[in-house]
């Protein structure tokens, strides 16, 4: 998986940097990572990958490796 | 990472992702816009990115939108914020499904007094709304509709009738505001289709039950609903004739080559294309023909082909010749007497279309799309255009009424002098004081009128019923006819009274009735009001814009005598009422009504 084009969503949709998001980065660590930017979020991933993140997940994947490790999975599968 | 590309393209290109249209939205924004408007969303759900969305299809026509976002299921309360935070436009989202809990799915237990309770709280929340809103320019009011299926195969189950009613009570609300429009939500649900319009995933987490296809076109249709925020109206579409009304080359193919009918591809397309433009036409939208072509081929067309639509008559201007079409539309517009920007230009050929976004690049100018079966999409996409905003029944057909400004210019030509043609006219004007019918064509025209404006004050209908009914205000309106028919509400003067002064705040008047002394007739019956209000003087100010010098000296031709002048252009003048003499023109007949 591209993890360049996961951090350059991030970026466009939490309003930080590409630079600064890594394994560290999730909704207790970056300001503006609230659970309406996670919305925004979570669709924006969908549409840049191609992918439908299943339910259970849509509200859990609140970090960088979860996320990383969510659609890994799906891309995979 | 990727390659850079235009961030305008971007928004504009429907296949965008997400990721790409955020970005592109914070990177036009940093470029200077046309204009900014700040836009409240006020929602009974959850729709964050509905303002992302607004802010893309604002972009696209120029206009930087500030989202102010409302808070949960608050109309009321929203809207007092929204007015206290300057917020311009509103948009209104209520939520059928949310009228209660699970609302679709409890709906058919529900008790019949419990299902009136909530119709008249739902009549009364939204009626506070819009009434708290009265002071903005526009208010979008989404209308219900449902999220579930009925299980019925038939359709019409109990949460069909309920919808319905409620829809009904909602747009019963809607209609006492002449500011409020109406977005058709179940259309929006059947544009995008129903199961990419919903997401239950966050509907259930967190009360957002879109996707970002829905808000995505809600947005667009609210965008074009409010001509982009306040684009400029656009009146006229000018029409090439070979391969844009009809396929094949007349002039080579003859008129019984052509293709042109109901039956046969591709001559249907062409066909339905034609009665589309014919909508148009009887909406209000003048109709011009800019063809490179022997004009009795394209005469013989509108006259004899069996199944041509539009017909010679109408048509407001010709332009068939072999002049360049830029040079010809340029033409077309002073003829009319109409802004360059107000023109839609469509042609098939490339090369013209280039020419034209070139050349008059304020010109809107549409090709005619290499895949013919989406021509009349593209058509309907130019009647959006037009159509945005609302016209008003004065608006309509006004084909008749410059075909009647073009006849009395004929006219003017062969007449002796210029008073014995004015007489000939039969001109007739009503001033009409303080009506409330008139409101809303008052501030349609005050919107409209670039070149005969001297202050260029746009007035929201709300604003316009306001000064009408303040006392220290008088709104008038000018209804003009003449012996070729009416020419409708074609200006207006907004006086204030302020002490022993009678201040003009506002006189405009649309270009079709200029050069007739109309402009000098209202004033006898204006100061005549003002000496029986107890004013002693009149007072009047010219603001220059870059459309209205040809009024920069209307004042001085009144027999107003300048008191100031500022460093941008705009001059002050007064009189003292007694000394005003300026006489209504003798060929004019006055009628006061009010």
């Amino acid at each position: 998986m591209d993890e360049n084009a996961l951090k350059n969503v991030m970026s466009s949709v939490l309003r930080v940097p590409a630079a600064d998001i890594g394994p560290d980065s999730s909704m207790d660590t970056v300001t503006g990572w609230d659970s309406l930017r996670h919305l925004t979020l979570v669709l924006a991933l969908e549409d840049e990958f191609g992918v439908q993140i299943p339910d259970e997940e849509a509200g859990s994947i609140t970090s960088y490796p979860l996320i990383k490790l969510v659609l890994t999975e799906l891309l995979e599968a | 990472m990727s390659d850079p590309v235009d961030p305008r393209a971007v928004l504009a290109a429907p296949g965008s992702t997400l990721a790409a249209v955020l970005r592109a939205v914070e990177e036009v924004e940093q470029q200077p816009q046309e204009r900014t408007v700040r836009i409240g969303i006020s929602s009974a759900v959850t729709v964050d990115l509905l303002g992302t969305y607004l802010r893309r299809h604002g972009l696209l026509s120029g206009t930087a939108v500030q989202v102010v976002p409302g808070n949960h299921d608050d109309p009321i309360g929203d809207v007092e914020r929204f007015l206290h935070e300057g917020v311009q436009h509103v948009v209104l989202v209520p939520f059928f499904d949310a009228l209660l809990p699970a609302f679709e799915a409890q709906l058919p237990g529900l008790a019949p007094a419990a299902l009136d309770a909530l119709e008249t709280s739902v009549r009364t929340r939204y009626r506070l709304a819009l009434e708290a809103a009265r002071p903005l320019p526009s208010v979008h009011l989404v209308t219900f509709h449902r999220m579930g299926s009925p299980l019925d195969a038939g359709g019409r189950d109990v949460v069909a009738a309920v919808l319905d009613r409620f829809d009904a009570a909602l747009r019963d609300v809607a209609a006492g505001f002449p500011n409020t429009r109406l977005v058709d939500g179940a259309d929006v649900v059947r544009t995008v289709g129903r199961d990419a319009a919903f997401d239950l995933r966050f509907w259930f987490r967190g009360k957002a039950p879109y996707t970002g296809a829905f808000l995505d076109e809600l947005a667009r249709r609210v965008t074009v609903a409010a001509r982009g925020f306040g684009a400029p109206f656009r009146k006229v579409l000018a029409l090439d004739c070979d391969g844009t009304l009809w396929g094949g080359v007349v002039g080579e193919d003859s008129v019984e080559g052509i293709a042109l009918g109901p039956h046969d591809h591709p001559g249907n397309v062409f066909w339905q294309v034609q009665h589309e433009i014919a909508a148009l036409r009887r909406a209000g939208v003048l109709l011009c023909l800019v063809s490179k072509n022997n004009p009795a081929d394209v005469d013989e067309v509108l006259r004899d082909h069996p199944s041509t639509v539009l017909r010679d008559e109408d048509f407001v201007v010709k332009k068939v010749d072999w002049s360049d079409k830029p040079a010809n539309v340029r033409a077309l517009a002073a003829e009319l007497g109409l802004g360059l920007d107000s023109i839609v230009f469509l042609d098939d050929s490339p090369f013209e279309c280039e020419a034209m976004r070139q050349q008059l690049p304020v010109v809107t100018t549409v090709q005619v799309p290499a895949r013919l079966s989406d021509y009349p999409r593209v058509v309907r996409g130019i009647g959006e255009l037009f159509l945005a905003g609302g016209v008003t029944e004065e608006s309509r057909d006004k084909t008749e009424q410059y075909r009647h400004r073009a006849r009395a210019e004929e006219l003017q030509a062969a007449s002796v002098d210029q008073e014995t043609y004015l007489a000939s006219l039969q001109l007739t004007v009503q001033v009409r004081r303080d009506d409330p019918a008139d409101a809303a064509r008052i501030s349609e025209l005050s919107q409209k009128s670039n070149q005969f404006n001297l202050t260029t004050r746009r007035y929201g209908v709300s604003e316009v019923e306001r000064l009408m009914a303040d006392p220290e205000h008088a709104v008038y309106a000018l209804v003009v006819g003449d012996v070729f028919g009416s020419a409708g509400l074609t200006g207006a003067v907004v006086v204030h009274r302020d002490g022993a002064a009678a201040r003009v705040e506002s006189f405009f008047l649309s270009c079709r009735v200029l050069g007739r002394g109309i402009e000098t007739a209202v004033w006898p019956r204006v100061v005549a009001d003002a000496v029986a209000d107890r004013c002693t003087s009149l007072h009047a100010d010219f603001r220059p814009t870059p459309k209205n010098a040809q009024v920069s000296d209307f004042w001085d031709r009144l027999g107003l005598s300048l008191a100031a002048e500022a460093a941008d252009g705009s001059r002050s003048y007064c009189i003292a009422v007694d000394d005003f003499h300026t006489p209504t023109p003798a060929w004019i007949e006055m009628n006061c009504v009010g």
